[in-house]
């Protein structure tokens, strides 16, 4: 078999054996323990703290393309805020599909702790305008909003009776796979929100996102922060409901484990041909 | 599960087989399924864009509450198409430059609540006065800081020994945080490749789930 059909079938051969190794624990009930780091806790206890006369604004800045990483974030998220009975608004002003997602997730969570729509929470739906909309929205919320995604006029829901603007915001937490503009989209209520009104602002990123992520931790400028499905098996591990982040996060070090090996595995042969081809002779030599 | 539910766990299931076939080799089914998603994507952004943005947000207003004004915004948005007027081209500008000053104003407010504090926290003590304790983390910190940023000091050449030494921390330095974040993006990868799998698995095979 020549070289170049062997680097064909090994790379082939690693993305089956990848999901292999990552189907056994999904099909097999095993359980990995989850350690809850300081960001997910500090976010925990931030949700705990809003006051019941202050709404939690749940931003979705995701849509199908990053579901494995933020569903779990929002379910998580969501739950806690349902069974604690804080009252939360849902909406985006990045995605349009946002809302629409957040809204499968929401309304099942919300019967199950019973909390009733438009009374102990909202879905605002989408909102174009990002930074300009924003700083509207702060001060007036009932005139940027005008109607939630059913088109029900918010004067007609009873939540919004104590949400007309900043000052009714408890925290905001932005569930956030990308950015808008080229900006992440929890930066608009860092600089908007945060900067400006000094309303709490949280954060649950994708995997990627997480290292740029931990300035605005150490700045204090986010209170706390979920990364990727790691954030989202910390936070039920908090919320003390074993969901599909945790049950994800054992695939996922299945998965981790495998691509260590196959570092490990690559690097020695890397090194061994390197010895081979320092002992055998040049093909100058060889003519000699 | 009903008729309807069965028929989308299919499409799913389809959709997600045929993407994953890139993984063998280039073929014409992932290059369909490939074109068919970006056309779902423009086609319910556009849908998006009337239903919840033009029509609640600019028609109503217009047209069932009688709020005249809102017909300025019309025009301000046609005068972008004057771009391809070479005429009348200084009609596009005006619209442009109303809306990069209106951008560029924002940007300096959020520039200033964003980096500011940023500045302020990175100003921290090496030795804590209250305690007189070294604060490792900090100290790391600023080494950190001066290592790397020696690395991209190029208005000297790295010859002498204290700069070559720190540009070479630095470097390391870098690759460390590359090397985090690239390990991040795994784990994030990772995560969206066990969504699909637990989807194919449960949703479409239907196999038992054993939590």
């Amino acid at each position: 078999m020549s070289e170049r059909k062997i680097v064909f079938y090994t790379r082939r051969a690693i993305f089956l054996l990848t999901a292999v190794v990552v189907a056994i624990p999904l099909l097999v009930k095993i359980e990995m323990p989850v350690v809850v780091g300081w960001p997910a806790r500090n976010l925990y206890e931030a949700v705990e703290r809003v006051p019941p006369d202050k709404i939690v604004v749940v931003s979705i800045s995701w849509s199908a393309g990053s579901k494995g990483e933020t569903a779990p974030q929002t379910t998580a998220l969501i739950r806690h805020l349902a069974k604690s009975g804080k009252r939360f608004a849902i909406w985006s002003f990045s995605d349009i599909q946002g809302p629409e997602l957040a809204q499968a997730i929401a309304a099942p969570l919300a019967d199950e702790y019973k909390r009733k729509y438009g009374v102990d929470w909202v879905n605002w739906g989408y909102k174009s305008g990002a930074a300009s909309m924003m700083r509207g929205w702060a001060q007036d919320i009932w005139g940027t909003i005008k109607e939630d995604r059913n088109g029900t006029p918010v004067a007609k829901l009873p939540f919004m009776q104590k949400a007309h603007s900043y000052k009714d915001i408890g925290l905001i937490i932005d569930i956030s796979a990308g950015s808008l503009s080229g900006t992440p989209t929890f930066r608009y209520y860092v600089q908007f929100l945060k900067g400006i009104y000094n309303v709490p602002v949280g954060c649950a990123c994708t995997g990627v996102m997480a290292a740029e992520t931990f300035p605005y931790l150490d700045s204090k400028q986010i209170v706390g922060m979920l990364r990727g499905l790691a954030g989202a098996a910390e936070y039920e591990e908090l919320v003390g409901f074993h969901g599909e982040g945790i049950r994800r996060m054992t695939a996922q070090s299945f998965a981790h484990l495998f691509v260590i090996a196959l570092i490990i595995l690559g690097n020695v042969g890397y090194f061994l041909g390197k010895r081979r081809s320092a002992q055998s002779p040049s093909p100058q030599e060889q003519q000699k | 599960m009903s008729n309807p539910d069965l028929l989308v766990v299919w499409i799913g299931a389809i959709c997600t087989l045929a993407v994953y076939s890139i993984l063998y080799r280039e073929n014409p089914v992932f290059r369909f399924f490939e074109h068919l998603f970006v056309g779902l994507a423009t086609g319910y952004s556009v849908q998006t864009v009337i239903s919840q943005i033009l029509v609640p947000q600019w028609g109503k207003p217009l047209v069932v509450e009688g709020k005249w004004y809102w017909i300025f915004a019309l025009l301000v948005g046609a005068m972008f198409y004057f771009v391809y007027s070479k005429r009348q081209v200084w009609i596009a500008r005006w619209a442009m430059g109303l809306f990069i000053g209106f951008g560029a104003g924002l940007g300096i407010v959020g520039f200033v609540t964003e980096f500011v504090p940023q500045i302020t926290a990175s100003f921290k003590p090496i030795v804590e006065f209250s305690t007189g304790r070294l604060g490792f983390n900090n100290l790391l910190i600023f080494l950190t800081l001066i290592a790397v940023m020696s690395y991209f000091f190029f208005s000297l050449e790295h010859k002498n020994r204290a700069l070559s030494g720190s540009a070479q921390a630095g470097r390391w330095l870098l690759m460390i945080a590359f090397g985090a974040i690239f390990g991040n993006t795994v784990m994030a990868r990772v995560s969206l490749f066990i969504d699909r799998m637990q989807f194919l698995l449960f949703d479409w095979l239907k196999l038992p789930h054993p939590h």
